[in-house]
């Protein structure tokens, strides 16, 4: 099922395809920000999109999930999606569960929501008011409002960025198990080039409009940091990013040119 | 001063500017200090609450003995300021009689029906105008407008369109609560974080799941801080509504007792209207309370 946002003329797009996006342009004031993008994800593909501050990375992010009236192009996008941001974005005035099952009619929404809120791990905290969680569980909570929906696509909008270092790991895991188990389509939006390797099937790199490099992650599972592959794609996002690191005394290497 | 650092893959350089050198001066280690911690005591919140509760009592009792002093030997007059003995015993005298009873009960009355109608009119009309552009037009420009108009000048026009029974007492009061409901609970709405409206937009919430999800429960804190002025307000324009013309109520015993210098029966009503707006003042607290648990720090 897949839903047009924009009467363009439509493309010709697989069944295979999850995300379609075709010339999106988006300009603030006399800057623009995207400039004639395209992009295509397939379904159950994690794909990870990186770019410095400032690059874009939210403005696709938010035209994919139809926040964005004023984008021009087309985007073809599934029904049924989901978003995690940054911060939580739990209502304060209700509990847990509610927050969970926001917006989801019919008899069986609670139980939904209670197999979501086991699911990552909140079980027991269907009752609790958001100002009791912590910051990893109130992202967790945030996560199962996202799953219950059982998005074809799923929008990441930097949703480690606000966790301290030991939770964003137990994080990390924790999505990879839930997308292993729901397959959805997944964009992360990240500035974490560790983060986006770990994850993601597929790395982008958006710069000035465009994405300038597109790249499947080819590191083996499990991926590990001392793995030379993981370094050296490590190492051209970088330096697509714009960021000349300094190789350490182990041995170099170095951004190829 | 150009730094390069020793890595020859860091292809920058960054130029510092001279500054003055601030770091090498040697400073003399002071001695510490002691910072203040709790001593450990058996129950020392309700014993430090129950020392202030006395010396706050003791204010009041040392007031009122004072009162009574200058009552005794003659400060006061009977007729400017009764003592506190004499208030008591025409309170008690008031009540026996049943006039204290039917004065309240007129009272009572006023405010009730004022509250009533005026909250959830003033309540109607933000939501009204907070949910929707045409509302908004319509409605908060008029109401900014006219919540400048002193309500208590608008005394001579209630009477001359509804005379000078129940009805203009109630419909001014009913006006006076609206406006604070009205400017609160819109400002509430207004104010909503954008973050929840694009949350609701992505989950899908129908028009009225956000009214009911999102909207309402934003909106009660500032409805509550509206209801909590409305309530002193309403209280402040029933004095003022039954000094002016009426046959019953606390105001008109006031008006009355002024004529006839019983100073003892003027306090006593005003005692009245005190315990009144305390008390309805702590019940729309206790409603806070309950309604807002989710806030933080509460």
């Amino acid at each position: 099922m897949t839903s047009t946002l924009r009467a363009a003329p439509a493309p010709t797009v697989t069944a295979d395809v999850a995300v379609a996006v075709r010339g999106l342009t988006r300009s603030f004031g006399a800057r623009a920000v995207l400039n004639g993008l395209d992009l295509e994800v397939r379904r159950r593909e994690f794909v990870a999109l990186l770019g410095r501050s400032g690059s874009g990375k939210s403005t696709i992010l938010r035209a994919l999930a139809g926040l964005d009236p004023s984008a021009q192009g087309s985007i073809l996008v599934p029904a049924r999606r989901s978003v995690v941001y940054q911060e939580p974005r739990l209502l304060p005035w209700a509990k847990v569960l509610p927050n969970v099952t926001l917006g989801i009619e019919g008899q069986d929404a609670d139980e939904r929501g209670r197999t979501a809120l086991r699911e990552v791990g909140l079980e027991g905290h269907e009752n609790d008011w958001p100002k009791t969680l912590s910051g990893g569980e109130a992202q967790r909570v945030s996560l199962a409002r996202a799953l219950v929906r059982q998005p074809e696509l799923l929008l990441l909008d930097e949703p480690f960025g606000a966790l301290d270092a030991l939770t964003r790991i137990r994080m990390h895991a924790l999505v990879v198990r839930l997308c292993q188990r729901h397959h959805p389509a997944v964009l992360l939006v990240t500035h974490d080039v560790d983060e986006a390797i770990l994850l993601a099937d597929r790395v982008l790199v958006l710069k000035e409009g465009r994405l300038s490099l597109d790249r499947p992650v080819d590191v083996a599972s499990p991926r590990l940091r001392s793995d030379p592959a993981f370094n050296e794609l490590r190492s051209l996002l970088l330096h697509e990013l714009g960021v000349h690191e300094p190789t350490g005394p182990t041995g170099p290497t170095g951004p190829p040119s | 001063m150009t730094l390069t650092t020793p890595n020859a893959d860091v292809r920058e350089t960054f130029e510092l500017t001279e500054a003055p050198d601030i770091g090498a001066r040697e400073v003399e280690p002071a001695a510490l200090v002691q910072l203040p911690t709790a001593r450990p005591a058996p129950h020392p919140g309700r014993r430090r609450s129950r020392f202030r509760g006395s010396q706050r009592l003791l204010g009041v009792v040392a007031l009122v003995a004072a009162w009574e002093l200058a009552s005794a030997v003659g400060v006061l007059h009977p007729q400017e300021l009764a003592a506190p003995t004499a208030v008591l015993s025409t309170g008690a005298h008031l009540v026996a009689n049943g006039t204290l009873e039917s004065a309240l009960w007129a009272s009572l009355q006023r405010v009730f029906w004022g509250l009533v109608i005026g909250v959830p009119a003033g309540a109607a009309l933000a939501l009204a105008s907070g949910l929707s552009r045409t509302g908004e037009n319509l409605i908060d420009g008029n109401v900014q407008m006219l919540r400048f108009v002193p309500i208590i000048g608008l005394e001579s026009l209630f009477v001359l369109w509804l005379g000078v029974g129940q009805t203009a007492k109630v419909a001014m009061i009913t006006l006076g609560v609206v406006f604070p409901i009205y400017i609160n609970t819109y400002a509430a709405i207004r104010t909503i974080d954008p973050a929840f409206h694009e949350l609701a937009t992505v989950i899908g919430l129908t028009r009225w799941g956000r009214v009911r999800r999102v909207v309402l429960p934003a909106a009660l804190p500032g409805f509550l801080v509206g209801l909590r002025l409305a309530v002193a307000v309403a209280w402040l324009l029933l004095v003022f509504a039954e000094q002016i013309n009426a046959s019953s109520g606390l105001g008109y015993l006031i008006v009355e007792a002024q004529t006839y210098f019983q100073s003892n029966v003027i306090v006593v009503c005003l005692a009245c209207y005190a315990v009144l707006g305390l008390l309805t003042d702590v019940l729309v607290r206790r409603m806070e309370s309950v309604c807002l648990r989710w806030q933080p720090g509460r």
